[in-house]
C-alpha cells in the first residue's frame, strides 16, 4: 500500500529512534578533540572507496530574533558563495570535478554541512571546509541572487504545500515565548529585509570551531583525519560561542486551535503535543509509544482512521531532535469531503485508550523489533551513519548514547508508555491546526 | 534521504523542520537513470543466476555486513499494459497483494510484517510492477513466508478493493495540491498522449472509478506468473540455502503461459505543443520543457549521461548554474531523461515565482540552445566524468539498492558490464561523440511545455512558447485530456 504523506529528509534524523538491541553493530568510533575546541569523530569503513563528512554547527532557527527569521538557513546557503581561497561558485566547481557532492541543511538547533565524495578529494574537502569557516566572504551580489533563491524555496515549501503551511502556523501557535514559534526558513518579509551585517553577526555569532563538531565516516583512517584536522582546522582561532537560550516556554495551560483556508481539495490535520527536548529519560518511552500508534499498518492510528473508519488517506506521527521542549506532531490527511473534527476526535479516542488501557505486551515487542530493524536499516550506508553519530554526539551531549540505545529501548515497559501517554497527550497541551480547502483563492490583501 | 523506490519515481517535499541546501534527492530521483554507472575500482559483487522449476528467474547475491535480506521482485506488466480507460489498474493490483491472502486478513498480514520489523510494498512502474520487502536476517522464515504468501495467494477481497481504490483516488487529489508532485504527470500525458507511456501510472480520478474487482483479479491472473517475473534477494544469506528456500516457497506458484509486453515505440513530437494547468493559488509556476527521450538500453546511454550531468544533471550543471546560481530565479533547474523499455521522457525542471515565469523559460531555452550551438569542451567532460564515476559508489551500497540494480539490469536485458564497464564508456566520451549526441538526442525546435500555475497572471505571456494552447485546470478530473478517453476497440 502506498503511503500517501509526503517523506521526508527527516527520514535521516529517524536513525535517532534506534537501537542496537541483540547484536549490536559495532562501530569503532575514534574521537579527537583539537587545541581551538573542534571536536571531530571519525569512523572508517572500507566497503566503498568514498567518504560522508558532516559538519554540525550549534545553531539555527532557535539562536534567531524577530526580524531576522531565517538568517541561520539564508547563511547555510551563502556558506557556498565564495570565501578566499575558493571564489564565488569555485566550491562547488572544484568539489564536483574531482568527483564530489555537497548540501546542507538547517533545523531549529543545528545548521549542517555534508560533502560526499571519493576518498581521492580527501584534503581538498578539508582546504575547503577550512577556507569557507575562515574567510567567508559576503559579495552583495550574492546576497541579492541567493535571496531569491531561497523566497523560491519558501514558495515552494511553504505556498505550494500545504503540510508546510499549516506545520509553520502549527508551530507559530504552540509556542508563544520560545523561538521554536518562527519557521527555520523565516517570515518572507524578513528573508526580503536581511541585510549583510546581519549575515555577518551570524557568522561571528555561530561559526567558532568550538561550536562546531565534525563527523567522517567512510574509507578513511582515523590517523589521517586527525591529521588533516590538525593541519587545516586546529590553527583556526575560537571565539565565544552562540550565547544561551534562556527563554523556556512557559506551560500550555489550555488547548488552542487554529484553522488556515487555502486552496485544496483535501483538508489537513496536525495535532502538536509538547514533550521533552531529546536528551530527557522520557525520550524512550516517547519514541517506543510514537511507534505503537504510527508505524505500519497495524499502529493504531493507522487501523483506526485509514483501516476502519476510512476517514484520512494517511497518518504519521513526528518528533525531530531538538535540545529544548520542542513538539510531537500527528499529521492526518482526511479524505476529501470528511469533516476533519472527525479524524480527530478519533485521534483523541485512540490516544484515550491507551492512557486508560495501557499497551498490550506484543505490541512493546513489535515496536523493539521494528527499532532494531530501522537501526540496521539506517546503518548500511555511511552517510546515514555519519549523520546519526552526529546527531546522537549533538542532541544526546554524547555519540555513545547511540550504543546504549539498546538498553534503553529494553528497559521500556508497558508502564512506562502508558505514562507517557498521560503526560503528555492531554488537552491541555495540545495545538490542533486544520488546514480547511476553499475552492477558489480569495484575495488576501 | 528519500524513498523514491521503483520506476515511477516522484517529487517529494521536505518537511518544513528542515531546511537544505537544494532538493537534490528530488531532482536526482526523477532525473537520473535509476541504475547506472561505476567506477573501475567498484565492481558488482558477484551474484548468481538461477531458474526454479517452475520457470521464475532468481538472482542471488550476498552482502553480510548489515543482518539484513532485501528482496526486490519484477513482474514485467506495469502500466503500459493498463488498459486505455483503466490506468492505475496495475498499481492497483500491486497495493492489493497484501490486503488479504489465503491465510491472513489484510489486518492479519500487517500485524505479522510489524511484528518482525519488516517491510513490504507493493507498486507499478510504466515498464513492470514491483514487489520489495526487507527483513532482518534472524526473522528470514518468517518473511519468505510472508512474502510468498502476499505474491501467491492474494484473494483481492472486495471490501478492500473497495477500500484502495477510494484510498487511490483521494491519493489522486491530494497529490493535485501539491503542483509538483504531479507535473511529471500532466508531462507524461500531454508529451505521449494515447500511448501507454501516456497514462497516469497511479489512475486518475475518472479510470480508478471504473475499476472493477473483476479486472485485478484478470490483471493478476494473466501476469504474474512466475516465468513473467524476475527475483532479485540480496543481503546477509547464503546462495544455496536462499534457492532451497526459494524453491519451497515459490515453487507452488503455478506457471501458465503471458502476454509478451508489446508498447510501441513513441515518436517525437512535431513543432511546439504547450500545456498550461491553472492552480489559482500558484505563487510560482512550476515547468516541464522537452520531448521524446532514450530507451534505457540506448548505445548512446554512457555519453547521454555524461553529457546531461554537464546539462541539468548536478549543482554546477548549465541549467542550475544559470537559473539558480547566477540569476537567483528558482530553487533549483536539472534536466532528465527516464529511459525506459521504449523511449521515455526528457525534459528540463525548474520553477519560478509568476512574475519570472518568461524570464526562466527563456534562460532554460537559451541554455539549451547553447548546449547544441557550442557543444561541450574537454574541461566539462573531465570534469563530469570524474563526478559521475565519483558519486556511483553509494548508489550501490545497500542490500536494497544491488537487489534493485540487478533485477532491473535482468529486466531491460542488460549485464554486469553497465556497472564493471562503466569508466571505461563513460571514459571514452569525447566531445565528437558528444555533440553528435546533443543533435540526436537533446530536442531543439520539436518541445512540448507542460505549465503548472496562475493562468491568470501567465497565460498571455507564455503563449508565445508555442502554436498550440491547451489548457486545464488542476481540478479537473484526469490529467490530460480531461475528457476520459474511449476504450480502444
Amino acid at each position: 500500500m502506498k503511503r500517501y504523506l509526503v517523506r521526508s529528509l527527516v527520514l535521516v534524523l529517524l536513525a535517532l529512534s534506534v537501537g542496537a538491541l541483540v547484536r549490536a553493530q559495532e562501530f569503532p568510533v575514534e574521537t579527537r578533540t583539537l587545541k581551538n575546541g573542534m571536536k571531530v569523530l571519525v569512523q572508517p569503513d572500507h566497503s566503498i572507496p568514498n567518504v560522508s563528512l558532516y559538519i554540525f554547527y550549534r545553531i539555527g532557527s532557535r539562536n534567531e530574533r524577530p526580524g531576522t527569521t531565517g538568517i541561520s538557513h539564508f547563511f547555510e546557503h551563502m556558506m557556498f558563495n565564495g570565501a578566499k581561497k575558493y571564489g564565488p561558485g569555485e566550491l562547488d566547481r572544484v568539489m564536483e570535478a574531482n568527483g564530489g557532492s555537497n548540501n546542507a541543511y538547517t533545523a531549529r538547533d543545528v545548521t549542517v554541512y555534508q560533502d560526499w565524495f571519493p576518498r581521492s578529494a580527501l584534503e581538498l574537502i578539508f582546504d575547503i571546509e577550512a577556507d569557507r569557516i575562515q574567510y567567508l566572504s559576503f559579495a552583495p551580489d550574492k546576497i541579492a541572487s541567493e535571496r531569491g533563491v531561497v523566497a523560491s524555496e519558501r514558495r515552494t515549501s511553504i505556498d505550494a504545500n500545504n503540510f508546510g503551511t499549516l506545520d509553520e502556523q502549527l508551530w507559530a501557535t504552540a509556542f508563544i515565548a520560545h523561538p521554536y514559534q518562527w519557521p527555520v526558513i523565516g517570515w518572507m518579509s524578513d528573508i526580503e529585509q536581511w541585510t549583510i551585517d546581519d549575515l555577518k553577526r551570524q557568522f561571528a555569532m555561530g561559526y567558532s570551531p568550538s561550536n562546531a563538531t565534525m563527523v567522517v565516516v567512510g574509507d578513511v583512517t582515523s590517523e589521517e583525519i586527525f591529521a588533516l584536522a590538525q593541519k587545516y582546522l586546529e590553527p583556526i582561532p575560537s571565539h565565544a560561542p552562540p550565547p544561551p537560550v534562556t527563554t523556556a516556554e512557559p506551560e500550555q495551560t489550555g488547548e488552542r486551535r487554529l484553522v488556515v483556508h487555502k486552496f485544496a481539495q483535501l483538508p489537513i490535520l496536525m495535532i502538536g503535543y509538547h514533550v521533552p527536548q531529546t536528551n530527557s529519560k522520557d525520550y524512550y518511552a516517547l519514541e517506543i509509544l510514537r511507534t505503537i500508534i504510527s508505524s505500519g499498518e497495524s499502529s493504531r492510528l493507522y487501523q483506526r482512521l485509514v483501516d476502519k473508519d476510512q476517514t484520512a488517506l494517511d497518518v504519521e506521527v513526528d518528533v525531530s531532535p531538538a535540545l529544548d521542549p520542542t513538539l510531537l506532531v500527528v499529521t492526518a490527511q482526511p479524505k476529501q469531503d470528511v469533516d476533519p473534527q472527525k479524524v480527530e476526535k478519533a485521534v483523541y479516542e485512540e490516544m484515550e485508550r491507551i492512557k486508560t488501557a495501557g499497551v498490550t505486551d506484543r505490541e512493546l515487542e513489535k515496536a523493539k523489533n521494528i527499532e532494531l530493524a530501522r537501526f540496521y536499516h539506517e546503518m548500511q550506508t555511511i552517510n546515514a551513519r555519519a549523520n546519526t553519530i552526529g546527531t546522537y554526539e549533538v542532541f544526546f551531549g554524547d555519540y555513545h548514547k547511540l550504543f546504549e540505545a539498546a538498553k534503553n529501548y529494553a528497559a521500556v515497559t508497558k508502564e512506562d508508555v502508558q505514562r507517557a501517554a498521560r503526560t503528555y497527550f492531554g488537552e491541555k497541551n495540545r495545538t490542533a491546526a486544520t488546514l480547511v480547502p476553499e475552492s477558489e483563492e480569495k484575495d488576501k490583501r | 534521504m528519500q524513498q523514491a523506490d521503483g520506476e515511477n519515481s516522484v517529487w517529494h517535499g521536505s518537511r518544513p523542520s528542515l531546511w537544505a541546501r537544494t532538493a537534490a534527492c528530488a531532482a536526482i530521483a526523477f532525473g537520473l537513470w535509476a541504475q547506472s554507472a561505476s567506477a573501475a575500482a567498484l565492481h558488482l559483487p558477484s551474484h548468481e543466476k538461477k531458474t526454479l522449476k517452475n520457470g521464475l528467474t532468481v538472482l542471488l547475491l550476498e552482502k553480510h555486513n548489515v543482518p539484513m535480506v532485501s528482496f526486490y521482485l519484477v513482474v514485467k506488466a506495469g502500466s503500459a499494459e493498463d488498459p486505455a480507460n483503466e490506468a492505475g489498474l496495475a498499481s492497483v493490483t500491486a497495493g492489493l497483494l497484501r490486503k488479504g491472502t489465503k491465510l491472513r486478513t489484510a489486518q492479519q498480514f500487517a500485524a505479522d510484517l510489524d511484528y518482525i520489523g519488516g517491510e513490504f510494498d507493493a507498486d507499478a512502474g510504466q515498464d513492470f510492477s514491483m514487489a520489495t520487502a526487507e527483513f532482518l536476517s534472524k526473522d528470514l522464515n518468517r518473511g519468505i513466508e510472508l512474502f510468498s504468501d502476499a505474491l501467491l495467494h492474494p484473494v483481492f477481497p472486495q471490501e478492500e478493493v473497495d477500500k484502495l481504490l477510494r484510498q487511490a483516488l483521494d491519493g489522486v487529489k491530494a497529490e493535485k495540491d501539491e503542483a509538483q508532485s504531479v507535473l511529471g504527470a500532466y508531462y507524461d500525458a500531454y508529451l505521449f498522449g494515447n500511448h501507454p507511456y501516456g497514462r497516469p501510472v497511479d489512475g486518475d480520478e475518472n479510470s480508478l472509478a471504473r475499476i472493477k474487482r473483476e479486472a485485478i483479479v484478470k490483471f493478476y491472473e494473466t501476469h504474474y506468473a512466475p516465468g513473467n517475473a524476475i527475483l532479485a534477494v540480496a543481503g546477509d544469506f547464503s546462495a544455496p540455502d536462499m534457492e532451497k528456500r526459494l524453491e519451497e516457497a515459490l515453487g507452488p506458484w503455478a506457471g501458465r503461459p503471458t502476454p509478451a509486453p508489446a508498447i510501441p515505440a513513441a515518436s517525437q513530437v512535431k513543432g511546439k505543443r504547450m500545456l498550461l494547468v491553472d492552480k489559482p493559488d500558484a505563487t510560482q509556476t512550476f515547468f516541464a520543457i522537452g520531448n521524446v527521450g532514450v530507451t534505457r538500453n540506448d548505445p548512446d546511454r554512457a555519453a547521454i549521461r555524461v553529457v546531461n550531468t554537464i546539462f541539468g544533471g548536478r549543482f554546477t550543471s548549465m541549467l542550475n548554474e544559470e537559473l539558480r546560481v547566477k540569476s537567483g530565479l528558482t530553487y533549483g533547474a536539472w534536466s532528465g531523461f527516464s529511459s525506459l523499455k521504449e523511449p521515455g521522457s526528457f525534459g528540463m525542471y525548474s520553477f519560478t515565482r509568476n512574475e519570472t515565469t518568461v524570464k526562466a523559460i527563456d534562460m532554460a531555452l537559451q541554455v539549451l540552445d547553447e548546449l547544441h550551438k557550442k557543444g561541450v569542451n574537454e574541461e566539462q567532460l573531465t570534469s563530469a566524468k570524474s563526478y559521475l564515476k565519483g558519486q556511483f559508489p553509494p548508489t550501490m551500497e545497500t542490500s536494497g539498492q544491488l537487489a534493485r540494480l540487478i533485477a532491473a539490469n535482468e529486466f531491460y536485458g542488460l549485464d554486469d558490464s553497465e556497472v564493471n564497464d562503466f569508466e571505461g564508456r563513460v571514459d571514452a566520451v569525447t566531445p565528437e561523440v558528444a555533440r553528435r549526441v546533443i543533435e540526436k538526442r537533446f530536442p531543439l525546435d520539436n518541445l512540448v511545455f507542460a505549465l503548472i500555475g496562475k493562468a491568470a497572471d501567465i497565460r498571455t505571456s507564455v503563449q508565445k512558447y508555442a502554436t498550440q494552447l491547451d489548457t486545464t485546470d488542476i481540478a479537473a478530473p484526469g490529467f490530460w485530456p480531461p475528457v476520459p478517453k474511449a476504450p480502444k476497440d
